[in-house]
């Protein structure tokens, strides 16, 4: 902590000292014993009371954008389910000049479901028969034909009998089937595909600063916007930490999360130094898999049953521990405390010792 | 002082045997104490299992209540039950064996792949694996139709909870499960990683029920002489009374249904006696309906054993009082009231180089005295009248004096919630007249206190390690920067931002006598260079506080440029971003180049430089301030009719269904964020406007701009309007079917019916804007208490998972296990704190 301390300990002072322009503090390293997971943990811990609860939309971009404390907890916890993930996709020099090209690349982002197309649909589950009427209008957003949409299906869907009229599809069984069955075939092609990457809910152009332009969607599908032509596929970058570590790696996640962490601190005007932000990413790494810091992450696992017992499911952990005969090496900074010897973090890691030579002044003192 | 070295601590099961070896006394009596008051022997408080009661002698240890730790006993249970705990894990290993010859169900390749894991396991030494590896196991095994050894059909087993188990639709009783667990034999259980010699399955069938101590389980004399007992007391009175009649029952042979139903009963007290709060078990409760706190529940959660009694300990050496300012303290000192220096003590630990100063302590009559001496013996001596000079003469080195708290002693000084590490922090004590315990005023951002009637804690250490390490690690004047991000976390607020800006706006003059007298506050006894009429400007005499070797550069908040030259203030207003709380980098400057000595007077000195500047300007806030004149509000009208008109907007745009929606709304979604956006600017514009007409004439604007006390928020809340009020991050919507109050229209879709307060507080609010002002009011503070409670939770869980990571001599992160975290912290070995300073210098 306190490094090349020149300040005598004595008492107040009221001269004003003066050392030529030199440093006082002139080591910047850390030191041995530096407890930096529970500085980490402070340095995230005392500023989240100021933060905010609430989600915010922020206008013009395409959802809600979590922030505050619950992305924090969403990260942190390593929550498989985010709530609402984005992605800000990078395009290859020559498109991302190209506004025409852009606008028919980010038609391929966005999923759209037969649902997402339609303007009526009339079901008869009797004889088990669906009536589509496709909207021209939504069609032509999204450049599709009837007969693209016809083919797509009939591919899928092996043993429907699909019929067009017009801008109607008909849909029949070969084999007629009960009601319930029925309905859930229904629901099946209403929300199959017909193009776009799935997760993908929305996906805009927006333009950078140097008048080339890129991609936000709200949704996030790394490894398949990857394979988009047009796309650097090496920059993507996405809010979604188990897609970066699906489609980039584990040490990609750990950046992922120590970044996402740190925009959402600055979003909310906290000052993080990010080392502490590093440090969590990291060890929530660790292993090459993602782990939440709680019950089922790095705090539930640790090897110390004291350590486990003392934080979550008391009584589990004690009887799971005598079933297998397990042990407690009593390394822990928890196991410590609980049996009252001295921890084994900053000062409590070294030992006051006396040289010799000082040793035999004293005694030659005597 | 050093206790005995515990290694490690194993945990396993007690065997029936281990249990009767362990008990000092089979108990028989369902009962407590007899008529007179005594305990029963046999019964629950036998004084074998030791003693509470003062007059009595314990009958194992023949100790007293003190000096008797206890004994524990037992209760043969007539008819084995299960334990509650591990029925689960029960069931498994039900599941994983033959029900005819027992042996686990693994085939010859299942058994090759597991012995391979468990070598894995072994090699790790990760005992938690044994229990995934376990479970796979069971998954596996659980649906094997016959035995691979002898060959007999496997019938379905089911488990209902909590403690029932049933083969092919018929009741297992525990005694007929403790002779099948019995049937596996050790090499099957150490086949799958179980460790026989801590836990032989056939032993979490009870058959013994080990009772603890009566110190465990302590009865209480309430004031009306009548005795309460323990929970765990009642619990056991009735297993042992449930117990007694199986017992009777069956030497009388009862029907087998009468001795089932007893037998059920007695599960279900031993049930809950281990987990009063098992899912499918009624709760046992007291006669005032109060559920009975058994084992599980004295172990578990906030209250329980684990994180209310052996993770946090209390403390003797310790004060408490609410707090005040004293601008004339250091930020390394706290002011301690003569009533608690006289009271708490510090060890004098006597040495022959230090004795004569010792023995001067015991002699003297009052303060500063030695209150007690501890002889080498460990004997303690309260020092009274009359034997002073006896223990003086028996004063030899090794001993302990005890003396009151002395100016300059180190203390650890504290405030709730300890948040961060610089909620405790170590001060020199400054003995001083009143009660309460004082603070320099700077010293209160890093505890986050105030004083309207905030207290704190004192604690004094007691060994001269836990001394030294307060005295280097813990004085604010080592923490001026923060470990979190590296800027100071002292620096001066409010009127010093005041006094200072005064000082250095290059507009104020003083004479002589003014600069004489400010200078000799802070203890220099020299003028600067006069101006030419003889006067002294306020950047004169700031720059003595300065060494004449700084050299400093900075923008300001308004952006204007900070110069000093060596040592001089030559352009610039000090204000929030140089010496406040937005950044304070001069002061971080100052502390890097020049230290922590130098800083502690420095801020002292800035205080009282600054404050003496401000008791000469004089500032008042007044009404006056905040008046609302004919242009405000023509401008005012003007505004509210400017935004008005572009909700009015949105609203036709909705209703003609022109309005697109953003994605993923609905349109009356995108019509209220629209119409909460563009209502929310009202303010925003109005803001600009006041900065545009009000002067540093006006008191409150000037403080506000200056960053010493309010915001341009409060000014426009005073003088044009509250503005648009926000429930739940939106328009408030709530109340009444289809409108807030029942003074709207409903449906009304205008902002002044949705939260848009038109009025300011000088003009007063109409009854609706009161209304619609109090829903937003309340849910901010609504919304506070949630993100407390949310974020502590979210502190505890980071805090459990990261505590054990240090930094080792390598500049390596690891955890307790010595498992390597980062390979160099933080990537390049820096500490946080001093991430600002620039090793290029």
């Amino acid at each position: 902590m306190v490094k090349n301390s020149k300040s005598s300990e004595s008492t107040v002072k009221s001269e004003v000292v003066n050392i030529d322009g030199e440093n006082f503090i002139s080591n910047t390293d850390v030191e041995y014993g530096e407890p930096v997971g529970v500085v980490a943990a402070q340095s995230m811990g005392e500023p989240s009371t100021q933060m905010v609860l609430r989600t915010f939309h922020s206008a013009g971009i395409a959802t809600t954008i979590s922030s505050g404390l619950p992305r924090i907890i969403e990260i942190i916890d390593g929550r498989k389910k985010q709530a609402s993930p984005t992605m800000t996709v990078t395009l290859e020099p020559k498109v991302a000049k190209d506004y025409d090209e852009v606008k028919k690349l980010v038609k391929r982002f966005q999923e759209i479901r037969v649902k997402d197309l339609i303007s009526k649909h009339r079901e008869n589950l009797k004889d088990s028969k669906l009536e589509l009427t496709f909207s021209d209008s939504k069609l032509k957003d999204v450049g599709l034909k009837v007969d693209d949409v016809m083919k797509k299906l009939n591919d899928k869907f092996g043993n429907v009998i699909i019929e067009k009229k017009e801008d109607k599809l008909f849909f029949s069984y070969k084999k007629a089937k009960d009601i319930h069955a029925t309905r859930t075939a229904f629901i099946h092609i209403l929300n199959f595909m017909v193009s776009g990457l799935s997760g993908i809910k929305k996906a805009v152009i927006m333009q950078n600063d140097d008048e080339t332009f890129y991609i936000f969607t709200s949704g996030s599908n790394v490894s398949d916007a990857m394979e988009l032509k047009g796309v650097e596929s090496d920059k993507i970058y996405s809010t979604d930490i188990f897609d970066v570590q699906k489609a980039y790696g584990i040490e990609a996640a750990r950046n992922a999360i120590a970044y996402e962490i740190k925009s959402t601190m600055e979003h909310e005007g906290v000052r993080v130094n990010f080392r502490h932000m590093g440090l969590i990413a990291d060890s929530m790494t660790l292993t090459g898999d993602i782990k939440g810091v709680g019950r089922h992450g790095i705090a539930g696992t640790k090897s110390s049953v004291f350590a486990r017992a003392a934080y979550e499911e008391t009584v589990k952990h004690f009887v799971n521990a005598s079933i297998f005969g397990e042990s407690d090496p009593l390394k822990g900074v928890t196991e410590n405390i609980l049996i009252g010897k001295q921890i084994k973090v900053g000062t409590g890691l070294v030992k006051l010792g006396v040289k010799k030579s000082d040793l035999s002044k004293i005694k030659a003192d005597e | 002082m050093q206790a005995e070295i515990i290694e490690n601590i194993k945990f396993t099961t007690l065997s029936p045997e281990t249990i009767k070896k362990m008990s000092v006394a089979k108990l028989i009596v369902a009962d407590t104490y007899n008529e007179e008051g005594y305990p029963i022997d046999g019964g629950l408080m036998d004084q074998r299992l030791g003693v509470i009661d003062p007059g009595l002698k314990c009958k194992t240890c023949g100790g007293r209540a003190k000096s008797c730790m206890g004994h524990f006993g037992h209760i043969e249970l007539i008819r084995p039950v299960i334990h509650p705990e591990f029925a689960r894990f029960i069931y498994m290993l039900l599941q994983s064996t033959c029900e005819k010859c027992h042996h686990i169900l693994l085939n010859n390749a299942q058994t090759e792949d597991v012995s391979n894991a468990l070598k894995i396991i072994n090699l790790n030494s990760d005992e938690q694996q044994e229990e995934t590896l376990f479970n796979d196991i069971v998954k596996k095994l659980k649906s094997v139709k016959t035995c691979p050894f002898c060959g007999a059909e496997q019938h379905k087993l089911k488990f209902e909870r909590p403690t029932f188990f049933y083969l092919n639709g018929e009741r297992l009783k525990p005694d007929a499960i403790r002779d099948w667990l019995s049937g596996i034999t050790d090499e099957d259980l150490i086949s799958i990683g179980m460790d026989p010699k801590a836990t032989r399955p056939e032993w979490l069938i009870l058959s013994a029920l080990l009772v603890p101590p009566v110190n465990v389980r302590p009865s209480i004399t309430l004031e009306s002489g009548e005795r309460s007992e323990d929970d765990l007391t009642h619990k056991l009175v009735e297993v042992m009374r449930i117990n007694e009649r199986l017992s009777q029952d069956i030497d009388a042979g009862a029907p087998q249904i009468i001795i089932d139903d007893l037998w059920e009963l007695l599960q279900y007290h031993v049930t809950t006696y281990f987990n009063n709060e098992t899912p499918g078990v009624p709760v046992a409760r007291h006669r005032s309906t109060k559920p009975l706190k058994t084992l599980a529940q004295r172990l578990k959660g906030k209250e329980g054993r684990l994180r209310y009694n052996l993770s946090g300990k209390r403390v003797n050496f310790s004060a408490r009082s609410v707090i005040s300012q004293d601008a004339n303290l250091t930020i390394n000192q706290v002011g301690v009231p003569m009533r608690i220096a006289s009271v708490m003590t510090v060890p004098l630990y006597v040495t022959k180089w230090n004795i004569n100063e010792a023995k001067k302590f015991i002699l003297n009559k009052d303060y500063p005295m030695a209150l007690n001496v501890i002889s080498k013996d460990g004997l303690r001596r309260r020092v009274n009248e009359g034997d002073r000079e006896k223990l003086v003469e028996a004063l030899q080195p090794g001993d302990v004096v005890e003396r009151q708290l002395m100016d300059n002693d180190i203390v650890l000084f504290n405030r709730q919630p300890t948040l961060h590490r610089l909620s405790i922090m170590a001060h020199r004590v400054k003995v001083m007249p009143g009660k309460t315990l004082r603070i320099h005023v700077s010293a209160a951002f890093p505890y986050n206190a105030d004083y309207d009637g905030d207290e704190m804690n004192l604690h004094v250490p007691q060994t001269l390690e836990s001394q030294a390490e307060a005295m280097y690690m813990m004085q604010p004047k080592h923490l001026i920067l923060s470990a979190r991000h590296g800027a100071p976390v002292f620096y001066t607020e409010e009127d010093e931002i005041a006094g200072i800006y005064f000082l250095t706006n290059g507009e104020t003059f003083y004479t002589k006598d003014e600069a004489a007298l400010m200078l000799a506050d802070v203890g220099i006894y020299e003028l600067p260079e006069a101006e030419k009429d003889g006067t002294y400007s306020g950047r004169a005499i700031i720059s003595m506080l300065f060494p004449k070797t700084l050299n400093f550069e900075d923008k300001n908040s308004k952006g204007k440029a900070v110069v000093i030259k060596n040592g001089k203030l030559i352009d610039g207003v000090l204000d929030g971003r140089i010496i406040g709380e937005k950044g304070a980098t001069l002061i971080a400057k100052l502390y890097i180049d020049y230290g922590s000595d130098y800083i502690e007077q420095f801020i002292l000195n800035l205080t009282k430089l600054s404050l003496r500047a401000i008791y000469k300007k004089a500032l008042t806030v007044s009404i006056k301030d905040y008046f609302v004149t004919p242009e405000m509000e023509k401008e005012k009208a003007k505004i509210i009719e400017e935004v008005e008109k572009k909700a009015e907007n949105i609203v036709t745009e909705y209703k003609e269904k022109k309005l697109e929606p953003l994605p993923g709304y609905t349109r009356r979604e995108t019509m209220n964020t629209l119409m909460f956006a563009q209502l929310s600017e009202a303010r925003d514009i109005a803001g600009k406007y006041l900065a545009g007409i009000l002067t540093t004439n006006n008191n409150a604007f000037l403080l506000a701009s200056i960053g010493a006390r309010g915001s341009i928020l409060n000014m426009i809340q005073m003088s044009i309007m509250l503005g648009q009020q926000s429930v739940r991050g939106k328009r408030p919507s709530r109340g009444y079917s289809g409108r807030i109050l029942p003074y709207f229209k409903k449906n009304d879709k205008s902002p002044e019916a949705r939260g848009f307060v038109t009025s300011c507080f000088v003009d007063g609010l109409t009854p609706t804007d009161f209304f619609e002002h109090a829903m937003g009011s309340r849910d901010s503070a609504a919304t506070k208490s949630l993100v407390t409670a949310v974020s502590g939770y979210m502190y505890r869980r980071l805090v459990n998972a990261l505590m054990d990571f240090y930094v080792s001599n390598d500049k390596t992160v690891r955890d307790a296990n010595y498992a390597l975290i980062q390979p160099i912290y933080g990537g390049d070995g820096v500490d946080p704190m001093y991430v600002n300073v620039k090793k290029d210098k």
